[in-house]
């Protein structure tokens, strides 16, 4: 078998198609992500009473299993939940008219929850308690001290963390195939099936991959540096 | 005016304030003095509440809270009626010096932003800070970020001003320019009360002097009073320790 350089070139313009999928597979599970994340986070680290518990038992859970299983208990587990309820309650409603799509989000947005949610509670703790009683002190309730004096810092400190997850994001993404959802790994399988040119079409697909993980790197290098401009100057 | 009627704190068996009685006038500065671990930086910080006390009234202004089943809400007034500066400065790290006096006038006491910075403007140039209302506490030194913590607390114009050793954690060179700053704002007729060590600076500048000893107050007076004649042994004794000229021998 010979390497066909050219057609590199040909399959990436074909993958590009699947581009805004893959897109979209990162970022709403990573928004999804921040929220469950923040959420968990802002449970464990105040201790709040009879739910922290079970988000421990969430993080553990999802920390212990693969993603590629979050996304299998999911795609099969939710439609049966959902017909069972929807019969309970008489409701003339069938999972099947819920696009594959939205389950891929749920799954995916809760994998990133878990692990967010241990990078932020860090951030969090990473914030002195002084500060916390300074907010109150000027007469801010519980959550506009969380909100505007913890919660900020919590994310400068965990943003390297972060971009380390929706990294992780974008590459789980391609799990997302194993559903039928098309993005750019299926969309390059495809292309090297069509043309029985699985190297070139992989290669094409990796470049892809990495270029905009590079993206995302400096990005995130250039938010950080943004975000964490109060840490320069000397003295302490 | 406040006014504290039987306050007690405990944490667990321990007792560190026991039945606090403590009456204060309006632009009074008081100094409450006392031994490590007296309870004296505990009752500062029971007046609004940073320590929960197990018992006892606290009146400040026309808030009036009962400290045992006292709710959120009632935490919240009594919090909007004092402001604090502390040992550490505690400023909020990723908000400039002129946004840390800000914040308090904003999200609580819901001014515009334009008042607002005018009004923090105008109190960091009270503690002599106007040239560095952009810089962040990790760029102030610790004298300056003390002052930059005076002025947060004086731009919300509380009824009282609670310091909890402001001068604790500075080193001996930056002392001298936040007690200048606490003095100046002393004779504009602003309530505070001072938890120090600073004998002198308490004499000079405080109308009145607590001593406290094991949780409890066990002098109090015009400072000539308990500094020149005061009463009680303990007073005497502790006084003797803080004033004396060291003197060694080598």
């Amino acid at each position: 078998m010979k390497l066909d350089p050219g057609f590199i070139y040909d399959a990436f313009l074909q993958l590009l198609s699947a581009l805004p999928m893959t897109l979209l597979l990162t970022g709403v599970p990573a928004a999804g992500g921040l929220l469950i994340g923040t959420g968990v986070a802002f449970i464990r680290h105040y201790r709040v009473r009879g739910l922290h518990l079970i988000v421990a038992g969430y993080v553990a859970f999802i920390r212990g299993t693969p993603a590629l299983m979050h996304l299998f208990l999911v795609y099969f587990g939710s439609p049966v939940i959902i017909d069972f309820f929807a019969r309970k309650l008489g409701l003339d409603f069938n999972s099947a008219s819920i696009p594959i799509l939205y389950y891929v989000f749920l799954a995916f947005s809760l994998t990133a929850g878990a692990y967010l949610s241990e990078f932020i509670r860090a951030g969090l703790l990473a914030v002195d308690k002084g500060q916390v009683e300074a907010a109150y002190a000027v007469g801010m309730t519980a959550l506009q001290a969380f909100r505007r004096i913890v919660l900020p810092q919590a994310l400068a400190v965990s943003l390297p963390n972060m971009t380390n997850v929706v990294i992780g994001l974008l590459h789980g993404s391609t799990l997302a195939f194993t559903v039928t959802v098309l993005e750019v790994f299926g969309k390059a399988n495809i292309v090297a099936n069509q043309n029985w040119k699985y190297f070139e079409a992989f290669i094409a697909a990796a470049i892809l991959y990495w270029g905009i993980t590079i993206l995302l790197e400096t990005a995130s290098a250039r938010l950080e540096k943004r975000i964490n401009r109060y840490h320069r100057g000397g003295v302490a | 005016m406040i006014q504290v009627r039987g306050l007690t704190k405990s944490y667990g068996k321990q007792k560190v304030l026991g039945h606090i009685d403590l009456q204060l006038q309006k632009g009074e500065v008081t100094a409450i003095l006392g031994p490590s671990g007296s309870g004296k930086t505990t009752l500062l910080r029971c007046l609004n509440f940073l320590e929960k006390p197990n018992a006892g009234e606290i009146a400040i202004g026309d808030v009036t809270v009962n400290c045992k089943g006292a709710g959120k809400r009632d935490i919240h007034k009594l919090r909007q009626k004092t402001a604090m500066v502390f040992q550490n400065y505690h400023l909020f790290k990723h908000k400039t010096a002129l946004e840390n006096v800000m914040e308090g006038l904003v999200v609580v006491q819901k001014l515009l932003k334009a008042d607002a910075r005018a009004r923090s403007q105008l109190m960091l140039d009270k503690v002599g800070l106007a040239d560095k209302q952009d810089a962040y506490p990790s760029q102030l030194s610790g004298g300056q970020q003390q002052r930059v913590g005076i002025a947060r607390a004086l731009a919300l114009n509380p009824e009282v001003v609670l310091f909890d050793e402001p001068t604790s954690a500075l080193d001996p060179e930056r002392v001298g320019e936040v007690l200048e700053v606490i003095r100046s704002i002393a004779r504009e007729g602003i309530t505070m009360i001072i938890v120090t060590h600073e004998m002198a600076f308490a004499r000079d500048v405080s109308n009145h002097v607590v001593f406290m000893d094991d949780g409890a107050i066990v002098e109090e007076g015009p400072p000539q009073e308990l500094f020149g004649s005061p009463k009680e042994e303990r007073t005497r004794q502790f006084l003797k320790r803080m004033t004396q000229e060291w003197s060694y021998t080598i």
